[in-house]
């Protein structure tokens, strides 16, 4: 098989890090929208439950799909009743962008690392 | 929700921030205007901010598929409203617009208030500009891989 399951999976990280983004930009695009409640896409434990299923690892790869769903652990911190801490949401925005940016970085390495075993350089 | 979802969502936010920082000038710059557009003491304005639904396309996947499955359309510019508080009232005998008992209305703004609400817009505006350049720098490492 030319991509295994770790290659299928830091795919759907890549993805999943994407839809998180976008959640993150909204809830950032709506800091000062009153009664607001803050978007979360937890692609993380959605990708290691796929992770966990043994041979059918890669079809539960496969038929994964993150989907943004209202934080409801976040506690409302404001008088508008907003749970949006602008703070919080700009560092989950750089934590996500550096792991989007590792998921990356491996799966190009892992592409240079079959390039390079089939003669084409690397 | 397209590939440059996150770039739309953050362009919403940008224009809502901007529109804040609009009115907010506008009502700094009439806050000694006694004669608005209607004759009345100029009247504080605001822009109420709403959570953007989704594209046509997130909606109808979201009900056919059940559960959300897009982050929305970002932030909406649902209105921009005048301020209902009455004006202040301030006793100045020889002004033009004072009234017979020798008091002037003067418009509800409350400069330090505005300066708050303008420092406020313009920290959120440069916040979505952080996550723009964030999703654009996503965006061209991703487009690496096929190098």
């Amino acid at each position: 098989m030319l991509f295994d399951v770790t290659q299928l999976a830091l795919e759907r990280a890549i993805e999943g890090a994407g839809k998180r983004h976008e959640a993150l930009a909204a809830n950032i695009a709506n800091a000062n929208t009153p009664g607001y409640q803050r978007l979360e896409v937890d692609f993380h434990s959605a990708l290691a439950s796929a992770m966990d299923r043994g041979d059918e690892t890669p079809s539960a790869l496969e038929r994964l799909s993150f989907k943004p769903a209202k934080d409801q652990a976040a506690g409302v911190t404001r008088a508008d009743g907003s749970t949006v801490d602008i703070d919080t949401e700009a560092a989950q925005l750089a934590v996500n962008a550096l792991e989007q940016q590792a998921a990356v970085q491996v799966a190009h390495t892992r592409i240079n690392i079959l390039k390079a075993a089939m003669g084409v350089g690397g | 929700m397209s590939m440059f979802g996150g770039l739309e969502i953050s362009a919403s936010g940008l224009t809502a921030e901007r529109l804040r920082m609009d009115v907010t000038a506008e009502n700094l710059a009439n806050a000694q205007t006694t004669r608005g557009a209607n004759g009345q003491p100029y009247r504080r304005k605001e822009v109420i901010l709403q959570e953007a639904p989704g594209s046509f396309g997130a909606t109808l996947s979201s009900v056919m598929g059940g559960g959300q499955n897009s982050s929305g359309g970002g932030v909406h510019v649902a209105g921009v409203v005048e301020d209902s508080t009455p004006p202040k009232r301030i006793y100045d005998p020889g002004h033009p617009d004072a009234d017979a008992e020798g008091y002037v209305s003067m418009p509800n703004v409350d400069t330090v208030s505005e300066m708050v609400d303008l420092i406020s817009a313009s920290r959120a505006y440069e916040a979505n500009v952080t996550a723009m350049q964030a999703a654009k720098q996503m965006f061209s490492r991703t487009l690496e891989l096929l190098r």
